[in-house]
């Protein structure tokens, strides 16, 4: 399985894929991009099992990228991995096509949860 | 009536934050004392992200140059030695991203957060005051967490 990450945040990044192995993912080939854009071409490359993507970044929002690709046709498994996680949020991001949304600060516990049923 | 999070769910929030990612030691940030007599000095960075729509405002987190060294180093699982400038505005905008979201959360909205912002020196935002602050030391030295609003709308 191949999940990408994206986030704009380097640090995120890294603590995101850390939690992944903690999880018991580290098998699974994980893959980085730094924003929507750089998403866009790695998911057209080769598209991946399952999405784990911030909201808040710039250019274009986790959001936009996540309408993008649905608009596309691509229904690759999509999470949202951010600091904002009201219910307001979560409502929007399930209506756009989201699967979840974890909320960081975030546990392996809080992963497995969200990923299990996907990636099973 | 509007709820403004208190200054102990700033250190709540915080303290999650730090724990979960920094640390993994509740007791690692505790209580430094009033605010009001914290004083981070000359090398000061700030990391900071503003609230607009339903609240209007800043979430801000203060502190000195070597303590945004060590939470990058922290985060980054890297010695402070290697640290580079890149990676203290990258943490520390992160550190301000999650505090800002989560206390978001808990304001009127629906607002938007903006994306984080670090700067050296102490943050001005013409207009707007601190409504709550808590002063939190880790590792000896003083982390600032404000909430600003405002102060057309502040109570």
């Amino acid at each position: 399985m191949r999940i990408l990450v994206v986030d704009d945040s380097k640090a995120m990044r890294l603590i995101v894929v850390r939690t992944l192995h903690l999880a018991g993912y580290e098998e699974h080939e994980i893959v980085q991009a730094a924003d929507g854009r750089e998403a866009v071409d790695v998911i057209g490359r080769q598209p991946p099992d399952l999405v784990l993507c911030d909201w808040n970044m710039p250019g274009m929002s986790g959001l936009e990228l996540l309408t993008g690709l649905r608009n596309a046709g691509w229904q690759v498994p999509f999470g949202f991995v951010t600091s904002e996680a009201s219910p307001q949020m979560r409502e929007q991001a399930l209506a756009a096509g989201a699967m979840f949304l974890i909320a960081k600060p975030f546990t392996p516990e809080d992963f497995q949860q969200a990923l299990d049923p996907v990636l099973a | 009536m509007t709820y403004i999070p208190s200054a102990d769910d700033l250190e709540v929030i915080t303290r999650e934050v730090w724990t979960t990612f920094l640390d993994g030691d509740p007791s690692g940030l505790v209580q430094a004392g009033s605010a009001d007599a914290v004083d981070i000095g000359a090398d000061a960075v700030t990391g900071c992200v503003h609230l607009s729509g339903g609240y209007v405002g800043s979430i801000m987190l203060r502190c000195s140059a070597s303590v945004a060294r060590d939470a990058a180093a922290a985060l980054f699982s890297m010695s402070p030695a290697e640290v580079t400038h890149v990676e203290v505005v990258d943490a520390l905008g992160e550190l301000a991203n999650m505090v800002g979201g989560n206390v978001k959360s808990m304001l009127p909205g629906p607002s938007t957060l903006s994306l984080p912002a670090v700067v050296q020196g102490q943050v001005a935002v013409p207009g707007a005051q601190v409504v709550r602050e808590v002063a939190l030391a880790w590792r000896g030295e003083t982390l600032l967490v404000s909430l600003w609003q405002q102060a057309a709308r502040a109570a």
